[in-house]
Order: C-alpha cells, then structure tokens, then sequence
C-alpha cells in the first residue's frame, strides 16, 4: 500500500501568524499547502470572525440578567488576584532578604567597628627602641577617609607561619587589651598592614604588638606605641 | 467608561456570535463553544488594560482563536492516544449486519486511488481548488483561503475537471454541478 506521509499540522502560534498577516506572500502560499491536509483548520479561516456586535433588540445579544449570571460563573473561574497566592512567598522573600541584609550589616558593623587588614601602604611605623622609630617617642597617627592605616614594619628575620597582632590601651596601668587578630601574614617588604576605623581610637596612647606563630608555639616580635592626637577627631 | 463597563458591553454584544462561530468555523458542539467563548472573553478580560479601540478587537480575535486551536490541538492529542480499533476484526462487527462485500469495496479503493493520483498531477492551484472542494467547502470559502475571487476558483476547478475527465473517463467525476 502506498502512503504519503503528512505534513506536521501548523501550531496555534503558526496559525495566528498566517491569520494575522505576518507571513511573507512565499511563506503563505507554502502554509496554505501545508494546511490542505487538515480541512478542520482550514476551516477555521473560511469563516468570518465577527466584527459587528449585536444591538440591544436583537436575537443575539445578551440581556443583563444573562450577562450577570455569566459574570458570576466568569469570575469562579478567574483566578484570584496574584497578590493573595503571591504574599505568603513575598513574605517568605522579604524576611530571607531581611536576614540577609542584617547579616551583611552585621559584618559590615564588625567590619567598620574593629581593626582589619587592608592591602594599602600607609603609616608605616617602626618598633619601640629602634633608631629609625625615634626611640620610645609614639609614632603620631592620623586618620585618613575614616581609617588609620598602619604599617608595623617587622624588625625581626625570625620566619614565622604567620603574625598576630594585639591592640592595647597604653593609657592605663596596666595596659588594656581592645583587639586582637592572628594568621596574618609577613608581606615581601617585610610588613604587615592594619586598618582601624577612626571610631575605634579614641584620643591617647596605644600600643600594637606583634607575635609570630610557629606551630603552637607563639613568640613577641616587635611593639609599636602609638599616639592619636585630639586633632583626629 | 470603566474597564468591567466596556468588557460587558462587549459580551453582551459578542459572547453569542463568537459561540456561533466557533461551532460554525471550528466544529464545536454549542456547549464546547459556550465554554470556550466563556474562556476567551476571561482571558480577554485580564488583559484588556493593554488595547484600546480596534487594536482592542483584533486581540480579542487572536486570543478567541488561540483558544480554540488549543482546544483542537488537545483534542486532536486525545484522539492520538485513544484505543484503535481494527474495523475488519469480526469481534468489531455489528451482530446480524451483513458480510462486507470484497470486491466492491476493493473497486471503490481502486477508482478513488486512481482519482487522487490524477489530482495530485493537476498544477498546484487547480488540485488546491479540487482538493479543498472534495473536503466539502464552497466557492467562496475556498476563494476566501485562497486569496483569489469566486470567478477564479470556478474557473480552475473547470479546469482541473477536464484534466481528470481526460484522464480518467467522465463518468468518475460528477458534472459541474455548483
């Protein structure tokens, strides 16, 4: 028996395009053939699609009373505004975001509020008792965007894995820590390079020390005493 | 004129000659039509802020017909997976109705092979013309598909009727009787 295989009937947005007009005369002529198979859809374009409504007196058009049963089956099957099947996600949405962003202002506020690395040079500074550093005279300090950004130069060729670094009020007696940090590690020019946010010192003495870290073991490195001045502020 | 004012003066004035020609042009029965009217003026109804004017009718067409070839592309899927039944398995037959006749029934097989032959050898635009008339459609509604007025489709269906006469003897094909 011979068949003759027939072509894939057109899509309802292939339709459309060819009902709208869309189609270039070549694409028509090749459509209009491929449709020739399928004398259901043909007959779909065959027929006038109404463009004169019905007047109120007429057999055909629809009384109020009809229109309003219509309506009211219409709107069971309208889908409820979004926004109620939407809210319980924006909901869920917006307390992650808030999550997220108290988090990020968290860390942001730690950030801000306490000493961190930073990978610029700035105020490079000497250790207590070295000639360079002036003897145990402070290394005035000044703050610069809203950061001081020290620079402890490490005089010591000891090699450690890395550095820590502790941060003490030299005003009091003793001397109070305020922050410390470890894993730092010792750049090529032999420095480390520390961050404090403006807010974090108050005017007074301040002293930075530095350990190196070997294993589990930990050794003092070098002190700088700092000084920052009541024109910070 | 608020938006839910126009959508009802719409419906009242369309809803039943869209159902019309939904069972006219796509075969519905008239419920099928009523529930797919219903659904296309739903549609239309959500998204009717965007067009005004006649822009506003021509997208109520797209969507009346996007519905309706959905429904028929569904159906037509339906059918596709439903049971195939083989009309030659005795099983099938209707008790007491006659034994079909073999050998009429390969005459008819023959002579219609030979007739569809034929048309697929006419040029294009008179076997269009023949083939649609065949699948049960009118002078003008074939002229409507095929762009060209009534005078050409009679006048290539003519045609194409003395190519097959030649071809295949008169008495296979019926006189010009539209």
């Amino acid at each position: 028996m011979i068949t003759k295989s027939m072509p894939e009937p057109p899509t309802p947005d292939e339709m459309l395009a060819y009902v709208r007009g869309e189609l270039s005369a070549d694409d028509e002529a090749r459509f209009r053939e491929r449709l020739l198979p399928y004398p259901e859809l043909v007959r779909t374009l065959t027929a006038p699609f109404p463009t004169e409504g019905a007047e109120p007196g007429d057999e055909d058009y629809l009384s109020d009373e009809d229109f309003a049963r219509h309506w009211a089956a219409m709107q069971k099957r309208m889908p409820r505004p979004a926004v109620v099947y939407l809210w319980p996600s924006v909901a869920a949405i917006a307390a992650s975001l808030a999550l997220v962003l108290g988090v990020l202002y968290w860390q942001k506020q730690v950030q801000t509020e306490r000493p961190h690395v930073l990978t610029v040079d700035s105020q490079p500074l000497f250790p207590d008792g070295s000639e360079r550093g002036g003897g145990s005279a402070p290394a005035t300090v000044m703050p610069e965007d809203g950061w001081y950004s020290l620079v402890p130069v490490l005089m010591d060729e000891r090699p450690f894995d890395s550095y820590r670094v502790e941060l003490f009020d030299a005003g009091v007696d003793p001397q109070r820590s305020l922050w410390t940090m470890s894993g730092l590690r010792r750049r090529q020019d032999a420095t480390l390079i520390v961050a404090v946010p403006r807010s974090f010192l108050s005017p007074g003495l301040y002293r930075l020390a530095i350990y190196g870290s070997k294993g589990k073991g930990e050794e003092h490195v070098n002190s700088y005493t700092i000084r920052v001045p009541t024109t910070a502020h | 004129m608020t938006k839910d004012d126009r959508f009802q003066s719409l419906y009242q004035k369309y809803y039943l000659r869209i159902v019309r020609f939904y069972v006219r042009s796509f075969h519905l029965s008239e419920d099928d039509a009523r529930d797919l009217a219903q659904d296309a003026f739903i549609r239309f109804y959500k998204a009717m802020d965007e067009y005004r004017g006649e822009a506003e009718w021509a997208f109520f067409e797209t969507i009346a017909r996007n519905v309706a070839y959905n429904r028929i592309r569904s159906q037509n899927a339906t059918k596709r997976r439903g049971k195939h039944v083989d009309i030659e398995d005795p099983k099938t037959r209707v008790p007491g109705a006659p034994a079909p006749d073999y050998a009429k029934q390969q005459e008819d097989a023959t002579r219609w092979r030979q007739l569809y032959d034929a048309i697929a050898e006419l040029p294009e635009s008179q076997r269009q013309c023949i083939q649609l008339q065949l699948d049960g459609f009118k002078y003008r509604e074939i002229a409507k598909f095929l762009g060209i007025s009534d005078d050409a489709v009679k006048s290539r269906r003519r045609d194409a009727l003395k190519h097959l006469r030649e071809k295949l003897g008169a008495d296979l094909l019926p006189e010009d009787d539209e």
